[in-house]
């Protein structure tokens, strides 16, 4: 259908383009600038700090605030532990929410409804009525106060929602795929194997990413169940840094582009399966 | 069906193996053992691979969540202190809290702080849902942009706005007071018990609403394009269109989000442990801080757990509603 536009449509659409941009940088200037204001005040010299000259870009540029966070602070292990812990517990979450999510989704078999939704009932139960009894629990089994304990406790969050994230890309792959593979002589495992794992992978991708992301933000377990200054994780190291000082904030800040640079590498590199996962899996409706 | 095993025992309806769906071509002749065609009637036809698939998710569970949540159910029934046996004492940890001003108090902060930052976070998802779905260019780009908050650890947020916030240095007074020239003096956002839970919920909506705009940006695109095509033919105005035809389209998206994030807001610990302890004087005290005070300041476990444990039924009553929607929203 062809549509004459009129002046005045053309007119319409041109304040509503308009007024789109302005509230499109309305949310952009409310969402950069904590950022913004990470970055510069991490470059940021003491002396600049407390005189309040030049506010919003650092002179003299200064790395001083990343030369004390790497050497005098603990900040390098803390580095380690975090990568330590969130990267064991994404494999563990990817691998066990992976077969879990395929059985719940495909296959037969008695209880399957009923654990589908446990998994869902899991997920939704928040880790703030948790903490104490698993606290007691991680403590009984001797790993309080270990990167082993935090590596134990954070399947409790991450294998439910990568179970249902997963759960949802298993169930919008056409079952005929299996089938055919399987008429043509592959086994139930061969056909996951061979036809339903490739098929999933931007899936499984986004889901070890989320998993990664949790696990690397995580701070009520890592607060509760770790005391030694050397086994901290970077959200709680951070959250020691808090001085009160000055000149505290600028390393504290250098402490915070840091830790926020890993999740947002690889959120930039995979954005577009993140955004289809979050979407797609975790909220249909 | 031609594959169903010709020695299996005859079905009563017809209906248990095959017949309804051909949902296990992987059926082969195999030797008849009486035992196997008894199990997957009884288990169902996967029951092997899939009992081996989900029980390690079936451990995980159990170990990580039943057994500590009955745990948690159990202590908060004790008076238990950090390192001592638990001494049974019933529901009087749940009778005092309820008679107890300050736990009150962190009830209704908490209901404050939850219901404020959730309407907040809706208002302002839906703007950025609606920007994104206009003609702009670049819109996966902003899209991407948008999401970050989302995506940034909530401890090194909070230690951002916490920095913002400062009272003497923080940019927040100064763009107020020197640039803008808004306010005379600057304000201790997080000092005074007057806007300090404005400030916290700032912070939790930062981070949160833009899960809300990528959420109900996704539920508008599935809308089918014909139906706002009609609408306009039928001299729908824009208001009538999100009015009819946008929010019927996404109600599903938006009771599930609402939902979670009800959740995830109430249960919120890292934004308000950071920014202000529960300060100033109990004005932002919340109760998961306040079950974590009580348990690791005050070394008192058992009244810790019934702190977090007293909305329970509520909680219980919003996830059973809430599942329900998402297995709807899968299932459709």
């Amino acid at each position: 259908m062809i549509v004459r536009k009129g002046r005045s449509t053309v007119q319409i659409e041109r304040t509503q383009s308009a007024l789109s941009y302005a509230i499109l940088i309305t949310f952009l200037l409310f969402v950069v600038f904590p950022f913004y204001w990470m970055i510069v005040t991490s470059f940021k010299g003491e002396t600049q700090m407390r005189s309040v000259v030049s506010m919003f870009w650092p002179s003299p540029f200064v790395a001083e605030n990343y030369e004390h966070l790497l050497n005098k602070t603990e900040f390098v292990s803390w580095f380690k532990n975090s990568v330590i812990v969130s990267v064991s517990s994404t494999f563990l979450a990817t691998a066990v929410g992976t077969l879990g999510a395929y059985a719940l989704a495909r296959l037969k078999f008695l209880g399957r409804a009923f654990m589908a939704s446990t998994v869902l009932i899991t997920y939704l139960v928040p880790p703030s009525i948790l903490f104490i009894p698993l606290y007691a629990q991680i403590r009984n089994l001797g790993m309080a106060d270990s990167l082993t304990g935090l590596i134990a406790a954070y399947p409790s969050f991450t294998v439910p929602f990568v179970t249902w994230l997963l759960m949802g890309y298993f169930e919008s792959i056409p079952v005929e795929l299996e089938e055919s593979a399987m008429i043509d002589g592959a086994t139930r495992f061969g056909a996951f194997r061979r036809v339903i794992l490739p098929l999933a992978a931007p899936g499984l991708l986004a889901s070890a990413l989320y998993a990664f992301t949790q696990a690397w933000n995580e701070f009520l377990y890592a607060l509760v169940f770790i005391t030694n200054v050397r086994l901290r994780t970077l959200p709680v190291g951070l959250s020691t840094f808090i001085t009160g000082d000055v000149y505290g904030w600028g390393y504290l800040m250098a402490g915070a582009v840091l830790t926020t640079l890993p999740v947002i590498a690889a959120y930039i590199y995979l954005q577009k399966y993140m955004v289809e996962g979050l979407t797609a899996g975790s909220v249909k409706g | 069906m031609a594959s169903v095993q010709p020695s299996s025992p005859p079905l009563p309806s017809g209906e248990r193996v095959g017949v309804r769906g051909a949902y296990h071509p992987d059926i082969k002749p195999r030797p008849r053992a009486g035992l196997e065609p008894l199990l997957r009637r009884l288990l169902g036809p996967d029951y092997r691979l899939g009992f081996l698939f989900v029980a390690p998710i079936v451990v995980l569970v159990l170990a990580l969540v039943a057994y500590p949540f009955c745990y948690a159910v159990y202590l908060s029934m004790t008076r238990k202190y950090v390192g001592m046996p638990p001494v049974w004492v019933g529901l009087e940890n749940y009778i005092r809290l309820t008679y107890d001003g300050f736990f009150q108090r962190a009830v209704v902060n908490s209901f404050t702080f939850t219901f404020a930052s959730v309407a907040i976070k809706t208002v302002l998802g839906m703007g950025m849902a609606l920007v994104l779905t206009s003609k702009i260019r670049f819109r996966s780009f902003w899209t991407g942009v948008l999401l970050i908050p989302w995506v940034a650890p909530t401890v090194v947020s909070a230690l951002n706005f916490l920095w913002i916030y400062d009272y003497s240095l923080g940019v927040l007074n100064y763009l107020l007071v020197h640039v803008f020239g808004v306010l005379s003096h600057g304000v201790g956002w997080l000092s005074e018990p007057g806007t300090a839970m404005a400030s916290v919920i700032g912070v939790n909506v930062w981070r949160g609403f833009p899960f809300f705009g990528i959420s109900f940006l996704a539920g508008m695109k599935a809308i089918p394009g014909e139906l706002y095509e009609a609408a306009a033919v039928d001299g729908a105005t824009v208001l009538q269109r999100f009015r009819y035809v946008t929010l019927p389209g996404i109600r599903n998206i938006v009771m599930i989000v609402l939902l979670l994030s009800t959740i995830w807001t109430f249960n919120d610990f890292a934004i308000i442990y950071i920014l202000t302890k529960g300060g100033p004087g109990g004005a932002t005290m919340v109760l998961p801080v306040l079950t974590y005070e009580i348990a690791f300041g005050a070394q008192r476990l058992g009244e810790a757990i019934a702190v977090a444990l007293y909305m329970l039924p509520a909680l219980a009553f919003v996830i059973i509603v809430l599942s329900n929607y998402m297995r709807k929203g899968r299932t459709r």
